[in-house]
């Protein structure tokens, strides 16, 4: 049981989802996430992690398959039906993926459902986006009005996690969130991950390479590899497989944070 | 020698093919661009101070090279004209020269290959930088449709803007060839629109007019359809952007070869 679900009710369902770009992808990816966990999917590099995301949202459209978000088919509902899944889910991207002519205000703007927005005023907004950033540990007064381009790396991930929690999304979905951080960003984005997921009650979904981090912060994890998946469970029964694949994976990955962390020191 | 045959044919197949079906995605996906923005201007769902912003950036902005390029061509048809006629054809033939000249075919044709370089070269990288950079997926998971917001400004603005630049280009290229006559060859304003008036159709006007109209078309969504396909990083907007201008370019041309049988007869 997830520390702080609220039932087994699906909230994201991968159901047989097949993708080929020049190489099959996804071979038939079958997954469910349950309401207000939070989960990590783990896997080597192009293994099809961030693509597997993607499709959750019509980012990419998987060849096979369907994906269900709250019980709504994203392939098979309808425009409105889409609409309303994008309404509910906040996306992390990899690198923020900030508007670079939008001043961060606009940006995080950009975050709340345009259906939303026509009935708030402009002070409503307003508070809204300085709430958003303060909730990413971010002083909305100096940041408020720059440009992407005027921020370091840290600082646009927080805007970009900033943005995708403004519409207040019961779904967060998070792409490598610590990518390109160095050791001590990463465990602060991580704390902010795991804050906003309680806070906002919300359900969180990551890609990430980071293996420490995702078996500290999840109630469950699973293992992508050769475009299925390799392993579902608890971080316990991850740490516990006896799957050599698994094993090898997870040997690496602690061997590479332990040079991080030397690194750091 | 039979299994190297062989090969060579597979080989030479399956490049047919593959091309083939290259050309199929692009004519498919430029239908259904084509097709979204005709659904969201009639929609109403383009935003009005985004088409008047692209107007100032590809139109107005672009008044200065338009100028230059044709006064340029004014003189340089002018000069080679006289040239080519100065022993045998009387010299007010020259005013109907150069106005015909101009407002059929230099005008339109020479200021769509500016505005190529120009506009068009700039939206397909700057579509494409968004594209590489996730910017266009982060407009679809905040529930923002390209199309609307990127795509249909686009066009609209320079379908509105090429006529004007045209009509710009004909009346810069016509006086700047008026005076190189009068300098080089003698030639007075008085002779020189007598010799245009005797040779001038008002459906010239209409032509070039109607031909920059179609270039404002087919300029701004190549552009937008291959920023949108943009893959690959840096190198890969680098590499869409030449193959767009290309693509351009030869549209221009091959647009051009079919006004006269289409239009002229």
């Amino acid at each position: 049981m997830s520390r702080h679900s609220n039932g087994s009710e699906p909230v994201i369902e991968y159901l047989d989802v097949f993708k080929a770009f020049d190489t099959p992808v996804l071979s038939g990816v079958n997954l469910s996430v349950q309401k207000g966990e939070m989960f990590a999917i783990f896997g080597p590099s192009g293994t099809g992690k961030s693509v597997l995301l993607k499709t959750t949202m019509a980012l990419i459209i998987p060849d096979r398959g369907d994906v269900r978000v709250a019980g709504d088919s994203v392939y098979f509902g309808g425009r409105r039906s889409l609409e309303k899944i994008r309404d509910n889910i906040g996306y992390v991207f990899q690198y923020a993926a900030l508007f670079d002519s939008l001043t961060v205000f606009e940006n995080v703007k950009m975050g709340i459902s345009e259906n939303i927005l026509r009935d708030m005023s402009r002070i409503d907004v307003e508070r809204q986006a300085w709430e958003s950033l303060e909730l990413v540990n971010l002083e909305p007064g100096q940041v408020l009005g720059k440009l992407p381009a005027e921020l370091s790396g840290g600082m646009k991930k927080r805007v970009g996690i900033a943005r995708a929690i403004a519409g207040r999304p019961e779904i967060l979905l998070w792409d490598e969130p610590t990518t390109g951080l160095d050791p001590v960003n990463t465990a602060a984005i991580e704390r902010l991950i795991r804050r906003l997921s309680h806070e906002l009650d919300t359900t969180s979904l990551l890609v990430t390479h980071d293996v420490e981090g995702g078996l500290d912060m999840c109630d469950r994890v699973a293992m992508l590899e050769g475009g299925k998946i390799r392993f579902s469970g608890t971080p316990e029964a991850f740490n516990m497989s006896d799957d050599p694949v698994v094993r090898a994976f997870a040997d690496r990955a602690a061997a590479i944070a332990a040079l991080d962390v030397l690194e750091v020191r | 020698m039979a299994p190297r045959i062989y090969d060579a044919l597979t080989r030479v197949v399956a490049n047919l093919g593959n091309n083939s079906r290259v050309l199929a995605e692009h004519a498919g996906e430029l239908g259904i661009m084509v097709w979204n923005i005709g659904v969201a201007c009639v929609r109403l769902r383009v935003p009005s101070r985004e088409i008047f912003r692209q107007i100032f950036v590809v139109g107005i902005q672009s008044v200065p090279i338009v100028v230059v390029a044709a006064g340029l061509i004014g003189v340089v048809t002018s000069q080679q004209g006289g040239y080519q006629m100065q022993s045998n054809l009387p010299l007010y033939v020259m005013g109907s020269v150069v106005v015909e000249s101009v407002i059929l075919e230099m005008g339109p044709v020479l200021t769509a290959i500016v505005i190529v370089g120009r506009v068009g070269a700039r939206i397909t990288a700057e579509l494409g930088t968004m594209k590489v950079s996730e910017q266009i997926d982060a407009l679809y998971s905040v529930g923002r449709d390209p199309i609307e917001i990127l795509a249909a400004p686009r066009v609209l603005a320079l379908m509105i803007s090429m006529p004007v630049l045209v009509a710009v280009a004909d009346v810069v290229g016509i006086l700047t060839g008026m005076f190189s006559a009068q300098f080089t060859l003698g030639l007075g304003p008085e002779t020189f629109f007598y010799g245009a008036r005797l040779f001038w159709h008002s459906y010239d006007l209409f032509y070039s007019l109607l031909k920059a109209f179609v270039f404002g078309v087919a300029i701004p969504i190549i552009a937008i359809h291959m920023g949108l396909r943009t893959s690959g990083g840096a190198e890969g907007v680098g590499r869409t952007t030449t193959q767009s201008v290309v693509f351009m370019t030869l549209t221009i041309l091959i647009i051009d070869a079919m006004f006269p049988p289409l239009f002229l007869q």
